[in-house]
């Protein structure tokens, strides 16, 4: 799910719709269509905030479709660090790695250089109607903007959040904020978008802040510096091969 | 002298009851013998691992550090250390030094990562602080500025890998980013301490810190001290140095006062002390039993000598001399036995094998039971006292005995 707005982040498609009467399930499926992207190339830094003070790590991805991903860092203290994102599995190469690290299992839960993020959020190939079950709660407003608020409960286990509550811009089709939860009800992390900007005709979120409820005193700050999408990406940069070169 | 005859006269007369009261006292300063000696080895091997592997006799470390220990604070480490060792190294009373890093690892291996705990550490120093040389029991020592790694016996079984393999290991560098390399190992090494054979894994101090990105600094030095220095006195004289050459973020500490558990040993020392005067009283409680029975089945010798002269005082005494007789000979055949029997196990040890499986305490798995001035010369003491003493009372209901009671019986 974390994916979604993280790849979101880094290129979305977004078309404004205006409804006056619409289902959870169309909410849902406008939300994916804005989010699934054909091809981009971003950008952008974290700002990670924790109890020991302030990191920004900078970073460009690219990426292609809703499940593959390449994200290589640039900032000194991570200089060389790349993440492959290919349908369901994570890779990280090193430079001073001689051998591919793919990420599974308990791993995934890791947090991405000691940011609120895991590894785990940036899985999952299905799309949100495969994998629960949605319920439209009504209209709300976040920061002012009007939001539909739609309530997500997984329908198998192999998601990472069991339930989620998402509050859509209704013109926009963005996510303005997100809480997710554990099966037992308790809050795990929190998004919030507060800077959507149209580019080459779509919403893309510009500045998004993530949360980890289990952390203290911690918050990662994910902002666009530049985003290109529909652009010709050669399939090969996302090839294992290619990702030790 | 009188006295001492008739005693020795009185003990060889029921010699099935001496021996059984000599027995009770011998199996109680046996015992304690041997606990004390294990006590001693206990303390000596805490003490041997503390100072080796965890807190060294002095710690230098930033005074943060142990406030966020839990989340692995490499940033507050100590910066230019070898400034700071060349520093430490100027005090006399310094005899090794050892700077390390310790930082939470994850071992990549056929797609699994394995948690373990890497260390940082100057192999060179650690030939002389440690003798880690003597621990290497396949492979060899890793060579400082190459991708080289040891790793304990039981970690490396544990993945299933051997000297000449590579494996890679995952960190989070000191500004909480991530980082990895390949490392070979060149040896397998088996500690004194559990923990080491199953969580570590021993690095070259340089690859470490470019590992984790951290320059020139390492997040504590440990050091030795020479024989008979004080680590209070030297730990004192390094903070007024430091401190004075303005490096107030170091915190320098006796091991002592590190917590760890030397303190629930010593805590433990006293309780043995007491388990100890609880045996005694144990076995005192037959000798008081024993001289009761005399007391009563010789109550017309008693009377008989009491009217015959001898005072109150003079039984007393008597009785008393009995029982110094028999716990003399017991607490010797005790403390002798407890000697022979604490002796093979201080040489070969004691093995607790899987029985220390998860135990935290920074103790190894064989210990050496320690004879020493306590375990012996003082549970002979002591067990003389205690068993002489238990005496005194029967003695004086004794002492007690009216001769016309006691003679009326005739």
């Amino acid at each position: 799910m974390m994916k979604r707005v993280f790849l979101a982040v880094i290129a979305t498609f977004a078309i404004p719709v205006s409804v006056s009467a619409i289902s959870a399930e169309d909410v849902v499926k406008k939300l994916e269509k804005n989010t699934v992207i054909n091809t981009a190339w971003t950008d952008g830094y974290l700002i990670i905030h924790d109890r020991f003070g302030t990191k920004k790590t900078t970073f460009i991805s690219h990426s292609k479709g809703a499940d593959t991903m390449l994200i290589e860092f640039t900032s000194a203290e991570e200089e060389g660090m790349k993440i492959l994102r290919t349908s369901n599995e994570i890779y990280l190469y090193y430079p001073d790695a001689e051998e591919l690290i793919r990420m599974q299992g308990a791993a995934l839960k890791e947090s991405v250089l000691g940011s609120d993020m895991s590894y785990e959020d940036m899985t999952g190939d299905k799309s949100l109607l495969q994998s629960y079950r949605v319920n439209l709660e009504g209209i709300k407003e976040v920061d002012g903007a009007p939001c539909y608020k739609v309530s997500l409960e997984a329908k198998s286990s192999d998601v990472p959040y069991y339930k989620e509550i998402m509050w859509i811009d209704k013109e926009l089709f963005m996510y303005r904020q997100v809480h997710k939860f554990s099966r037992s009800g308790k809050l795990l992390k929190e998004i919030s978008i507060d800077d959507i900007r149209q580019v080459s005709g779509k919403n893309i979120p510009f500045h998004m802040v993530l949360k980890d409820a289990l952390k203290k005193n911690s918050s990662t700050e994910f902002f666009i510096n530049d985003i290109k999408i529909n652009l010709h990406l050669d399939p090969d940069i996302f090839s294992l091969e290619e990702l030790t070169w | 002298m009188k006295l001492a005859s008739i005693a020795a006269r009185n003990i060889m007369r029921n010699k099935r009851r001496s021996i059984l009261s000599i027995t009770a006292i011998a199996l109680a300063a046996m015992s304690i013998v041997f606990l004390f000696s294990f006590l001693e080895g206990m303390k000596n091997d805490l003490t041997g691992n503390l100072h080796t592997y965890y807190t060294g006799e002095i710690r230098v470390r930033h005074s943060d550090y142990g406030k966020y220990e839990y989340f692995n604070p490499l940033h507050l480490r100590i910066e230019n250390y070898t400034e700071i060792i060349k520093e430490i190294e100027r005090n006399d009373s310094i005899k090794t030094v050892s700077p390390r890093i310790h930082f939470p690892a994850g071992i990549y291996r056929n797609a699994e990562i394995y948690r373990a705990i890497g260390m940082g550490v100057d192999f060179q120093l650690e030939k002389t602080y440690q003798d880690i040389e003597s621990h290497i029991i396949k492979g060899r020592l890793p060579e400082a500025g190459k991708k080289e790694t040891i790793l304990g016996v039981d970690l490396a079984r544990e993945i299933g890998v051997t000297t000449g393999d590579k494996i890679t290991i995952l960190a989070t560098t000191m500004r909480r980013g991530s980082n990895a390399v390949t490392l070979r190992i060149t040896g397998i090494a088996s500690f004194p301490v559990e923990a080491f054979n199953k969580k570590y894994l021993l690095v070259p101090l340089d690859r470490a810190q470019k590992l984790l990105r951290m320059g020139d600094s390492v997040t504590e030095i440990i050091m030795k001290l020479k024989k008979g220095a004080s680590s209070f006195k030297v730990a004192g004289q390094l903070n007024t140095a430091f401190h004075a050459a303005g490096r107030e973020e170091l915190e320098i500490k006796s091991w002592k006062e590190i917590p760890s558990s030397y303190s629930f040993i010593e805590t433990a020392s006293s309780m043995y002390n007491f388990i100890a005067l609880f045996f005694f009283i144990l076995a005192s409680s037959v000798i008081i039993n024993t001289t009761m029975m005399v007391i009563h089945e010789r109550k017309r010798e008693i009377g008989t000598i009491g009217a015959m002269g001898m005072t109150g005082g003079e039984i007393v005494r008597l009785f008393f001399i009995e029982t110094v007789f028999l716990s003399t000979a017991g607490s010797l055949i005790g403390v002798i036995l407890g000697i022979g029997i604490t002796l093979p196990f201080s040489v070969a040890g004691i093995q607790f094998g899987k029985a220390m499986e998860g135990v935290s305490m920074e103790i190894s798995n064989s210990i050496y039971p320690a004879l020493n001035l306590k375990s012996t010369a003082l549970v002979f003491v002591y067990s003389l006292c205690m068993a002489s003493l238990a005496t005194l009372l029967p003695s004086i209901k004794a002492a007690r005995v009216k001769p016309v009671e006691a003679l009326r019986n005739i």
